[in-house]
């Protein structure tokens, strides 16, 4: 079997946030006309959306600190900050050095946002598994944000919402998760994109599917198994990436998961697709409730498009970390319903003109 | 409108994103923001502290007179907050205004403060909501 | 000892047609026509919000040439909402140093400039940008939450509190200088529009425009009003979250403390005070002891401060509720309002027999405030 550096590091923390408004699914169907079916078919019911005064960065940071509480770790000693997102608040200035200022770990530290579409924060573990094994760094914080844009009446708008996720990767040592192996697989597919001064990205529809979203889905699952000689019934645990409801089963089943290992990671039919926190929502979801020894498989997804595969076996300390912070269901059971109107004014789908 | 200068914004950085207090080495007492004396003795003697970021809404107004960039929140909900070592003003969020009570929990979150007109900074800080989760 | 020798005021409302200077001019004419004073050593303005509404930095200076004053001696005097006040302190100084003989003071500021939205924005950067301000408080986010805590604390019902706006109101109704000259119920102050809940549109002052101006002297041989027997002042807390009593006025009471003890004033017959809110002028009532804490929305509504009542009649002129409070200019009107008083020519509701006189303004919820101590003369 071939060396698998990744075991030499884990989660320490992990945290989520998640806006505290949704709209339900017939609300955006009632505006833009769409049958029930539509939005039924995709498997959703309704969606986080970000306040108004909210922001990738904003959400992040209360990802972090939900993180780091579960990691109890010494901001000081939190090395490198990644922050995944495609909705950048700033086009050019990072947000990752606002998270790592208001968490404290500044200035010896790395920063920086990091770019792939839903699989930016996904790379971002990657690397900080890299830097952790190599000793470069004690902590990584990996931060997967998104407010999540729609083209308003475009199908995307049912799914696309608001959310983040963030993990403290450290030694395998003390961790709550040790990473035991991980697979990328990456190609150019432009199943979905967003020109720079565009608002809204477009998609290819169908061809988000079989293409993209399944076979790099798949094709980063089968390698880790491959790599690590596991067949699907040795996870405890699938959580995929989840633009709607329906996609994450099928490729589950695809790869011969059954449903029942699906159900705990899947959170986009309550919050809808929270793009780089959408399968780190779940995985954080997993680590909620999982048992010292399960293993979870992960598999984050970008258009672009790529996707990782990472392997993680639950260790005894999990239990412990888990009161420290709000789990996701108690984010996900927090929320104040709001109108269309409500959420387009939110989203600033109408548009005030300022001074 | 260009109020927002960087200098501005990076000054107050670190106690606008972590809730830093001056705390008086003289008499004890707790003040936010930091300042360049004790409030309430005048030492200079200070150091800092990190505040608490659940405390209780002593008052609070539902302000429907805000500037025209604040109306996609408006109203606009300004709480006197009781952190135990000290009392500070800030915004109430995420919360419809009739569902606010005096005493309400309320818990620190990080959010945009201002947005400095169309190609300006983004300023931010802490405001509060009410406490719903744990 | 300063003498009030002339007034000059300007009927506050929407002077659209009139700019900042020409309203200065217009207050320090009729100022220094009824003082027939010939010169004056310093103008002293007074004046806050000008500078973000029709911007002019050293405004004094073009003030003095644009009204053909070039070569005396001046000064611009900014301390928020009360820079009238402050401006009248500084001439009291100037005179009692023996550095100036005679000094017109002219508050001047203009709220009809721009939009509501953006007046109140810049209103609310009277309160501390590093705290309260920080915030999006608009227009009375901290009056609006401080008179929510003195309705719990003391258990007053909103209407009681509206009593002090229809007080204001009836008050001005023979001002002809007060913007807003009818006569409210208090039921109709509750049903108004909300403009920081609880305290809604008729809890606060009109948005209008005005100018005031005093011609003050050292020694007066003819035409005296009145005279200023002191004016003193204290600063207080940033911000209302740093008190631990907010719904006593810090500064005010050591600035009243300090005011009693070098003048030894007793009681006074009347008194023009600062009630940017109903809460700010029950509070201020609470803060001078004319009550017991928590008791003033009641005596107000009882009669206690109107004319005939029990203490002493407050803001006759309708207040800056009533009146109006154009910013700078409010501490200048309240002078001149109470030197007409003493001096029985006060074109509105008179105190008859009115022999001495307390003027009171602060900025914001007390960041600073000043109070003077007037008497009649003869
Ligand atoms: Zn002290």
């Amino acid at each position: 079997m071939a060396l698998m550096p990744e075991r030499g590091a884990g989660i320490h923390g992990w945290g989520v946030y998640i806006p505290r408004f949704r709209i339900p699914m017939q609300e955006i169907a009632r505006e833009w006309g769409w049958p029930d079916h539509q939005w039924r078919a995709l498997g959703m019911m309704e969606k986080a959306v970000a306040g108004p005064d909210e922001d990738s960065t904003t959400m992040g940071l209360e990802a972090s600190l939900n993180a780091i509480r579960r990691a109890g770790v010494n901001p000081k000693d939190i090395g490198a900050v990644f922050f995944g997102t495609e909705s950048k608040p700033y086009a050019v200035k990072p947000s990752a050095t606002i998270i790592a200022e208001a968490i404290g770990a500044t200035p010896l530290t790395m920063a920086s946002d990091l770019e792939f579409a839903c699989r930016a924060a996904s790379e971002g573990i990657k690397a900080s598994i890299g830097l952790v094994t190599s000793g470069m760094v004690k902590y990584a914080l990996v931060i997967g944000s998104d407010t999540a844009q729609a083209n308003p009446g475009d199908v995307l708008e049912f799914t696309a919402s608001s959310g983040a996720a963030a993990f403290i990767i450290g030694s395998s040592k003390g961790s709550a998760a040790v990473f035991e192996g991980s697979s990328t697989y990456v190609t150019d597919t432009p199943d979905f994109w967003r020109r720079e001064g565009s608002p809204y990205p477009r998609h290819g529809e169908g061809f988000t599917g079989e293409p993209a979203y399944f076979a790099h889905i798949i094709g980063a699952v089968r390698g880790l198994m491959d790599k690590l000689g596991l067949k699907p019934s040795d996870f405890n645990y699938a959580v995929f990436h989840q633009p709607n409801g329906r996609f994450p089963l099928k490729v589950g089943e695809m790869l011969g998961f059954k449903p029942e290992q699906l159900k705990l990671g899947l959170v986009t039919p309550m919050i809808g697709n929270t793009y780089n926190g959408s399968a780190l929502i779940g995985l954080a979801r997993i680590l909620d409730y999982a048992k010292p020894g399960e293993r979870i498989l992960v598999a984050p997804f970008g258009s672009g498009a790529g996707s990782d595969a990472y392997s993680l076996i639950v260790t005894d300390v999990v239990e412990e970390k888990r009161g420290r912070a709000p789990l996701v269901d108690d984010y996900i059971n927090d929320k104040i319903s709001i109108p269309y109107s409500v959420y387009a004014k939110f989203r600033e789908l109408i548009r005030v003109v300022r001074e | 409108m260009g109020e927002w200068s960087s200098a501005r914004v990076w000054r107050s950085r670190v106690y606008r994103y972590r809730l830093i207090a001056g705390r008086c080495r003289s008499c004890g007492r707790a003040h936010y923001p930091p300042a360049n004396a004790c409030p309430y003795c005048g030492s200079r003697d200070l150091d800092e502290v990190e505040l608490p970021r659940v405390g209780r809404l002593i008052s609070y107004s539902v302000v429907y007179a805000t500037p025209f960039e604040d109306r996609d929140r408006s109203p606009v909900v300004i709480g006197l907050i009781d952190l135990g070592i000290a009392r500070l003003v800030a915004e109430v969020v995420d919360v419809k205004p009739g569902d606010l009570r005096v005493g309400d929990r309320v818990e620190a979150v990080f959010r945009r403060i201002a947005v400095d007109g169309n190609t300006g900074l983004i300023v931010y800080g802490i405001k509060f909501r009410p406490v719903r989760v744990g | 000892m300063v003498y009030v020798t002339g007034v000059g005021l300007v009927n506050v409302d929407r002077h659209y047609d009139k700019s900042t200077r020409r309203l200065a001019f217009e207050a320090s004419t009729a100022a220094l026509e009824s003082s027939m004073a010939e010169g004056v050593d310093f103008i002293i303005v007074a004046s806050s919000i000008s500078y973000l509404h029709e911007p002019q930095l050293d405004l004094a200076s073009y003030i003095a040439s644009s009204m053909g004053l070039r070569g005396v001696r001046s000064i611009t005097v900014e301390c928020g909402e009360a820079s009238g006040l402050a401006a009248v302190m500084t001439a009291k100084a100037l005179i009692d140093s023996g550095q100036a003989s005679r000094v017109l003071v002219v508050g001047v500021d203009k709220l009809s400039e721009y939009p509501s939205w953006r007046v109140y924005k810049n209103l609310s950067l009277l309160y501390d940008t590093e705290s309260d301000a920080f915030y999006s408080i608009g227009l009375g986010g901290i009056a609006g939450l401080l008179m929510r805590l003195y309705m719990n604390v003391y258990n007053v019902d909103r209407l009681t509190l509206a009593y002090w706006p229809a007080l204001m109101h009836q008050n001005a109704k023979a001002n002809p200088y007060a913007m807003l000259r009818f006569a409210i119920t208090p039921e109709k102050v509750l049903e108004a529009q909300p403009v920081a809940e609880p305290l809604t549109l008729l809890d606060t002052f009109p948005l209008g425009d005005g100018a005031a101006a005093l011609v003050l002297e050292g020694k007066a041989s003819r035409g005296v009003l009145a005279e200023i027997v002191d004016v003193e002042s204290a600063t207080g807390y940033q911000s209302i979250a740093l008190s631990d009593d907010p719904l006593k006025i810090e500064s005010l009471e050591v600035a009243y403390g300090r005011l009693v003890e070098r003048t030894g004033m007793g009681s006074v017959d009347v008194v023009e005070l600062h009630d940017s809110f109903t809460i700010t002028g029950i509070l201020i009532l609470e803060t001078l002891r004319f009550t017991e804490r928590g008791k003033a929305a009641e005596a107000v509504a009882q009669g206690v401060f109107s004319v005939g009542g029990e203490g002493p009649v407050v803001n006759p002129s309708g207040g800056l509720k009533a009146r109006g409070h154009p910013i700078g200019a409010t501490g200048v009107y309240q002078v001149a309002e109470v030197a007409l008083q003493l001096a029985g020519e006060f074109p509105g509701l008179k105190v008859d027999g009115a022999r001495s006189g307390l003027v009171v303004s602060i900025n914001a919820m007390g960041s600073s405030s000043y109070v003077a101590y007037m008497r009649a003369v003869g």
